[in-house]
């Protein structure tokens, strides 16, 4: 079991600082819904790096993303069954 | 390789796959995209093998979104850990043999310059330390001396970080890592000063810390190599992996490095400053008739 990236979309939702799209090193796997106005993770590329905790945290200063277990993520967006963009 | 290759011939749409299907629809083909774009395109780079919370990687992603002209690119490595993203991504790459890269980027760029008399094809070489200032050296250098007109990108984590943590060249002095014991001996290599030695008609030195710097760095360093002769990109990209730095402080290290002795650095020559004004002047005035019509 290994930990992803989980962003709480109420708090993004109300930014619109798209930081942690630039600095993840995986491609594509932190996307941003320009609807919702908020970046979500593609749990199935995410490695766990943790590098989007720090920019959010310390950079932006918002606090809205957090590791969580990959067990415990609730209806997480999976890009190899849904494809790019489905939201 | 062009646009037109990459399209999906009729009726084939159901059987690619999604990605490759997502690429053509959605993919940075034919506009420019910006950094803050990021997350609402498909990206070039797809997934690849390189470990957690590399910075080479941040700094490869965000390198290809700042090519100007993707779909014209033919990207050049050799043995390293670059190559394992640059290889996944939808840009022609070619694994030259440990030595050669910017021999064959010079043959390569010649002669697409005749196959190809009315596309401009951008040839870009991006390795590691080792492949280019301790293999690769003497054809850097001297694809410098001949004016070729490439890019030449180095991704500094200043380590063999591919075969276990041997020196590099650009290792700085002192450093003891897991297959140099005793320390390095010997100081850090001046590629900057050799660049300018050579002629280079733009050189930067950065570190992954802004990415739009990052794009706009890679962005000037291409167009600058169509025209006006070779360029030099020295990137720092730490290995988190033999210099032990924990994924989350990736980030603070880079900050920290670039603070102490990778600063922001960029020389260009007076006639790729010149060529770079004529092509934003173009921009604008081209930007001026659309909006006027």
């Amino acid at each position: 079991m290994y930990a992803v990236a989980q962003i709480d979309v109420d708090i993004c939702s109300a930014t619109s600082c798209r930081l942690c799209t630039q600095f993840c090193p995986e491609s594509n796997t932190i996307n941003y819904d320009v609807k919702r106005n908020t970046a979500y993770v593609a749990v199935d590329r995410c490695k766990g790096c943790e590098i989007c905790v720090g920019i959010c945290d310390t950079l932006a200063k918002h606090h809205a993303i957090k590791m969580v277990p990959i067990t415990e993520v609730v209806e997480g967006f999976e890009m190899s069954k849904l494809g790019f963009h489905k939201f | 390789m062009s646009l037109e290759t990459l399209r999906i011939a009729p009726g084939f749409e159901s059987y690619m796959p999604k990605e490759y299907v997502d690429l053509v629809e959605r993919g940075p083909y034919g506009r420019d995209v910006k950094v803050s774009e990021l997350g609402t395109f498909k990206e070039v780079l797809e997934e690849h093998p390189m470990c957690a919370g590399c910075a080479m990687t941040l700094f490869i992603r965000v390198a290809l979104i700042g090519l100007p002209c993707p779909e014209h690119t033919v990207i050049l490595g050799t043995a390293g850990c670059g190559r394992l993203a640059l290889s996944q991504a939808s840009i022609p790459f070619i694994y030259g043999n440990y030595g050669d890269t910017n021999g064959v980027a010079s043959g390569l760029k010649r002669g697409l310059e005749i196959r190809f008399p009315n596309q401009t094809k951008d040839v870009v070489v991006m390795a590691g330390d080792g492949g280019l200032s301790d293999i690769g050296f003497s054809c850097v250098m001297h694809s410098w001396f001949r004016k070729e007109k490439f890019t030449t990108v180095m991704l500094d984590n200043e380590v063999y970080g591919n075969t276990g943590g041997q020196e590099s060249g650009m290792t700085n002095k002192g450093m003891v890592l897991k297959m140099a014991p005793f320390g390095k001996k010997f100081e850090k290599m001046d590629m900057i000063g050799l660049a300018k030695t050579a002629g280079v008609a733009y050189i930067a030195r950065l570190a992954p810390t802004n990415p739009t710097r990052i794009a706009n760095v890679i962005r000037k360093a291409v167009l600058i190599a169509r025209e006006v002769g070779p360029t030099y990109v020295q990137a720092y990209t730490s290995c988190n992996i033999e210099y032990a730095i924990p994924t989350p402080k990736v980030m603070d290290d880079a900050r920290a490095v670039e603070k102490d002795r990778y600063g922001f650095m960029e020389i260009i020559s007076d006639e790729a400053k010149a060529y770079l004004e004529r092509i934003e002047q173009e921009k604008k005035s081209k930007a001026k008739a659309v909006a006027g019509t």
